[in-house]
């Protein structure tokens, strides 16, 4: 890493990167949810949706958890297929 | 009034066996009456942390089994006759030891001493529950990496669903120059992720390797700065305000990395 890059901060420094994974890692040491309970959560999710918004997409569903400062989050990104009739 | 207090950390190899030799050798140094004891059974290292091997008859079980008094078993420090330690069994399992019978020990020991000071051993088993068992308030060593403050945090959750009240932390092993390159956690960092009380922050420090090969604790070294941040951390614990200071060996790095973080800082010491 050049001084310049360190200066303005072009590549993420290592401690940094250490934070980030540990916080990931203790939201999902305290909240105990399993890869296995997050993809039957997401199959679920996208049921009830299905329910409201016909053009849910279940396979592309995302969801993530995420640290907050004051409290923790449980994140879905859920992309609708476009369809001619809305554009 | 005697404490009781378990130096635990959940993952091996962070110092809490080094932690509990050189925090127990300073209280001595300060005048106080200090049990050592080693709760990692069948895995005994404090004795030749303190360079105390050779003189081992009886062990924590024989007292628990009763084929010896609690005074056969403990072994007087070489330097400080105040300092006692109360080695493991080197032969037997965790399973030798109930919470009840730690409880029991820690009770013999309080009548004898200002401090006991509980080695644990590394892991969420019995053996860590033994050892806090007895104990009325518990450190949490750990070091600035990932894994050691993943498993620091499952071990503060556990002390407080044990009811041990709030542990205070030992950050172990920083190299300040790497913190300020931006290639190790802060101490603000592993703070702001444990959100827990620090009562020090350890450099590291080759100094204590080689004590540690003769024996010797690094309390004893006045050019060591591990050893001064461990009599530092002795003093808090007998309730002196000592300000923090990280001794590294580049002068004037310290105020540096620590001034912008609103720790008191003395100014940096060879």
């Amino acid at each position: 890493m050049s001084f310049l890059e360190t200066l303005f901060g072009k590549r993420t420094r290592s401690s940094d990167i250490a934070r980030d994974r540990l916080l990931t890692v203790l939201v999902h040491d305290r909240v105990k949810l399993t890869p296995d309970m997050l993809d039957q959560l997401k199959i679920e999710l996208s049921a009830v949706i299905a329910r409201y918004v016909p053009a849910v997409d279940a396979g592309a569903i995302e969801v993530t958890l995420l640290r907050g400062e004051s409290s923790d989050h449980l994140k879905a990104d859920i992309p609708l297929r476009r369809t001619p009739h809305n554009l | 009034m005697s404490r009781v207090i378990t130096i635990s950390s959940g993952k091996g190899g962070v110092g809490k066996t080094t932690s509990t030799a050189n925090l127990g050798t300073a209280l001595a140094m300060q005048g106080m009456k200090v049990a050592v004891v080693d709760a990692d059974i069948g895995l005994r290292n404090l004795d030749v942390v303190l360079g105390l091997e050779n003189r081992i008859v009886y062990d924590l079980v024989d007292v628990v089994e009763g084929r010896c008094r609690l005074r056969q078993a403990l072994i007087r420090d070489k330097h400080f006759p105040d300092l006692c330690l109360l080695p493991a069994a080197q032969t037997r399992d965790k399973d030798a030891v109930t919470s009840d019978d730690m409880i029991a020990l820690t009770n013999q020991l309080r009548a004898e001493f200002d401090y006991v000071l509980i080695d644990s051993p590394a892991g969420i088993e019995a053996g860590f529950r033994n050892a806090i068992a007895g104990a009325d308030e518990v450190l949490i060593v750990t070091t600035p990496e990932v894994a050691a403050v993943r498993d620091a945090d499952r071990i503060i959750g556990l002390v407080e669903a044990f009811d041990k009240g709030h542990p205070r932390l030992i950050l172990n092993r920083l190299k300040p120059r790497m913190v300020s390159r931006g290639e190790m956690m802060s101490i603000e960092d592993v703070l702001q992720i444990l959100a827990i009380e620090l009562i020090g922050v350890v450099p590291d420090d080759e100094l204590i390797v080689t004590s540690t090969n003769r024996g010797e604790v690094a309390v004893l070294d006045r050019g060591s700065r591990a050893g001064r941040a461990f009599s530092d951390i002795a003093r808090r614990l007998a309730g002196e305000d000592v300000p923090l200071t990280v001794f590294d060996d580049s002068p004037g790095l310290m105020s540096r990395i620590f001034g912008a973080f609103g720790f008191r800082a003395r100014g940096s010491e060879r």
